[in-house]
């Protein structure tokens, strides 16, 4: 390279340098502007979805919950060696009722080795006015109820199954071959079949939008056929 | 700065071409097409689970049922008119047989019908299909002379499969149909 060209070069790059044409402010703040609707918008779809996404994760939560809870419901059932209400009478085919209990020989695996009383029951939440949870509660020596201390909530958001006055969750009622329970009868020749109902829904006691409605019949395996 | 100066800056007409324009724009086109998609397959997947687990819970209560009977009275309703129509779904699956279904039950109890509808948790309805034939835990089944599963082999079985199927949606795709499948077999140690 002669002398001449590098004088020529170093003579654009210095011009170049020197240049101070940029944005003029007009064009500057129609940039940020058409930025700031751009990320706007972008902003309410964002947060629009985490919104969303706590709610999904609460109804799952929830269901995941009540499913869990009748899970642990079906297994005692299966090896309950009798389900009476809590006075210990026996239950009367067709009604529902909010409190059962289970009692269950050491061998079953849900107690720990020792025979014991299990009893199912709902009782107000405490989480929204008008719903109900599901609690479970032992005793080693007479069936306890929900006044128990010491019983363990398996489900919470339950709409109550019988509209008011008072409005009251009864999830539990045996069927028989004539005393339907929510249209359920027991077939014949067939195991008793306890009809459960847990309504999940966390949009309050009354609302029908978003419920989630666990509904299952379970077999009472020790009892008789008929 | 000069006013000569200022009126050439505004006189200046260089700005982008159409060509980097569109370049600029397909680029956030593909981006925003990007976010777009990655909402939609959550919700696809999001609805996806919901009935795989819907289907599940109907399927297990149909089982319960049968699980509640004694090993005589699992057998399907094949002569109820409408109610136990087999209709082409149901007999294209591959459980399916004409001449080894089970029949004989005379009710129209959920264990008896070979096609019903249910809904299920989430308020959906989904198609609950029963079938119910014999089969062996080991040996090869033989009809005639006498049910059997061969010599020195144990008694056949009665294999109760359960197909739910949720009707929102047509296809095998990931937004189409989800279908749940369960079988189990049953013992005439049951109890008859």
């Amino acid at each position: 390279m002669g002398s001449t060209a590098r004088a020529r070069l170093s003579r654009r790059a210095r011009a170049r340098l020197a240049a101070e044409g940029g944005f003029t402010l007009p064009e500057l703040l129609v940039t940020m502007a058409i930025l700031l609707i751009v990320v706007a918008s972008l902003a309410s779809v964002l947060v629009s979805a985490t919104r969303s996404q706590v709610d999904a994760s609460a109804r799952f939560q929830a269901q995941g919950q009540a499913r869990a809870g009748l899970n642990q419901l079906r297994r005692e059932l299966h090896c309950a060696s009798a389900v009476t209400q809590t006075s210990g009478t026996a239950l009367t085919a067709g009604t529902a009722y909010n409190a059962i209990s289970l009692t269950l020989s050491s061998v079953c695996p849900t107690t720990g080795g020792t025979s014991l009383f299990a009893t199912w029951c709902t009782s107000a939440s405490t989480l929204t006015t008008g719903d109900f949870a599901l609690y479970r509660v032992t005793s080693t020596s007479t069936p306890p109820t929900c006044a128990t201390s010491g019983k363990v909530k398996w489900a919470d958001y339950l709409q109550p199954t019988t509209l008011g006055p008072p409005p009251a969750s009864t999830p539990f009622c045996l069927p028989s071959t004539s005393a339907a329970c929510g249209g359920v009868l027991k077939p014949t020749t067939s195991l008793p079949m306890l009809h459960v109902v847990l309504p999940v829904n966390l949009n309050g006691p009354t609302s029908t939008k978003d419920g989630y409605n666990l509904v299952d019949d379970i077999a009472l395996r020790n009892g008789t056929r008929s | 700065m000069t006013p000569r100066l200022r009126r050439l800056r505004l006189q200046r007409e260089e700005g982008f071409t159409l060509v980097e324009l569109l370049i600029a724009m397909i680029v956030l086109t593909i981006g925003i097409l990007a976010l777009v998609a990655a909402y939609t397959s959550g919700y696809v997947a999001l609805n996806r689970a919901t009935r795989t687990s819907s289907e599940q819970l109907i399927a297990d209560s149909q089982m319960e049922r049968f699980r509640a009977l004694n090993y005589n009275n699992i057998q399907l309703n094949r002569t109820c008119g409408t109610n136990c129509a087999e209709d082409t779904t149901y007999t294209s699956d591959s459980t399916y047989s004409s001449t080894a279904e089970i029949s004989g039950c005379t009710t129209t109890d959920t264990t008896c019908l070979p096609t019903q509808t249910k809904t299920g948790p989430d308020g959906r309805s989904y198609r609950l299909d029963t079938y119910i034939n014999y089969g062996c835990v080991s040996g090869t089944l033989a009809t005639s002379p006498s049910l059997t599963c061969g010599t020195g082999q144990p008694s056949p079985v009665k294999k109760v499969t359960v197909v739910v199927t949720s009707s929102g949606g047509t296809g095998t795709g990931s937004s189409g149909a989800v279908s749940t499948r369960e079988q189990s077999s049953f013992t005439s140690l049951l109890g008859s």
